[in-house]
């Protein structure tokens, strides 16, 4: 379910680093994330039904101004491939991508989805971060929203249990 | 009716809407009566509705209009549900039904077989401003009550099929995506594209 502690130190590195909208679908790991996301009044929380609609929505956001992030499951990742492609990347849009990282080490279901993760983002071209110090969270999402705007890509932040 | 009447008897009641199109005729034909640096043409297959929710969303008071297809709202029929969700009083979806895939050779679409009232669909996804035009006068007054209602507004346009003379689209993806960034942020008065200065101004 993660903690309250981790879902609001996500949320505060997300507003320092200029985040205003997030589209999501959910994961049990991200309840208390998703759970703040619905309460947060600055940023505006766009949940839609499968992940490639989320890539849309954060391509729409983007074009109107706005700083997205898609907030999802590593089997969401695998959703919105086509989506990522020739939306986010062939336009050259920055979102952030926060994927909870099923099928990690230490994770008795979906271990073929953790498999192919990485191997998937490396094959997109998406640059990537594993997150496993709650020290680092607050950093490394400054990080990749700042290389996804310098870059005008996707950047990913795969968030392993121990940070949420 | 054809969609180049639609279109024709659409780009006079329209100043300065965004326009997000599906690829194929649509944004063609589009692009050659109203060209604008507000017009957006989308490569994803069926995440035109989805852009435009979320540019709907980004910019509340604009109206964004959304030219998708049959084939293409098939692909992500799910968004309907996402618009019904949250209810974007700016957005006004259009899906050109011309009962096929047209960009990929006339197979057939969920259309063909005349049996999906797309309009029933989005009304039932919480959509209450869902429209049927099989004219282009049902088509104009739609589009009418859309620009001077809140919405969401979604218009089932049961078009003929076939293209029109257009010519190609003069800028690609990313040359578009500049140029619709760049007439946002003048006509929004806001700063989308930064360049940061090189690190040596932070220095004192």
């Amino acid at each position: 379910m993660g903690t309250v502690a981790g879902a609001q130190q996500i949320i505060a590195g997300l507003k320092e680093a200029g985040i205003d909208l997030v589209s999501s679908v959910p994961d049990i790991n991200m309840l208390q994330l998703i759970n703040l996301l619905y309460e947060d009044p600055a940023i505006t929380h766009v949940p839609v039904g499968r992940e490639e609609e989320g890539i849309g929505v954060c391509a729409g956001a983007h074009l109107g101004g706005r700083k997205p992030a898609m907030l999802m499951q590593n089997g969401g990742l695998l959703n919105s491939c086509n989506g990522l492609t020739t939306t986010a990347l062939q336009f050259g849009m920055p979102i952030l991508l926060l994927i909870y990282y099923a099928g990690d080490i230490g994770d008795n279901a979906f271990h073929m989805v953790g498999l192919v993760t990485e191997p998937v983002l490396q094959g997109l071209g998406i640059k990537y971060v594993v997150l496993r110090d709650p020290a680092k969270v607050k950093q490394e999402i400054a990080g990749a929203v700042t290389l996804a705007n310098s870059s005008k890509r996707p950047v990913a932040l795969l968030l392993t249990r121990a940070v949420l | 009716m054809k969609r180049f009447e639609c279109l024709q008897a659409i780009a006079p009641l329209v100043d300065q809407e965004l326009f997000v199109t599906t690829a194929g005729g649509a944004t063609a034909e589009w692009n050659a009566l109203r060209p604008s640096d507000g017009n957006i043409q989308v490569k994803t297959l069926g995440l035109c509705s989805s852009i435009g929710l979320g540019l709907a969303t980004a910019l509340p008071k604009r109206k964004v209009f959304v030219f998708d297809g049959d084939g293409a709202l098939w692909m992500n029929l799910g968004s309907l549900a996402t618009i019904g969700l949250h209810r974007p009083k700016n957005l006004v979806h259009i899906c050109w039904d011309n009962q096929q895939y047209e960009s990929s050779g006339g197979e057939p679409t969920v259309a063909t077989a005349g049996k999906i009232d797309f309009a029933g669909v989005a009304r039932n996804a919480g959509i209450e401003s869902a429209h049927t035009a099989t004219t282009v006068d049902e088509l104009k007054h739609a589009v009418q009550h859309a620009l001077s209602h809140d919405g969401p507004h979604f218009i089932w346009a049961r078009i003929e099929a076939g293209r029109a003379e257009a010519p190609p689209l003069k800028y690609d993806e990313l040359e578009n995506k500049y140029r619709f960034l760049r007439y946002v942020e003048e006509t929004e008065g806001i700063n989308i594209l930064r360049v940061p200065m090189p690190a040596s101004y932070q220095l004192k």
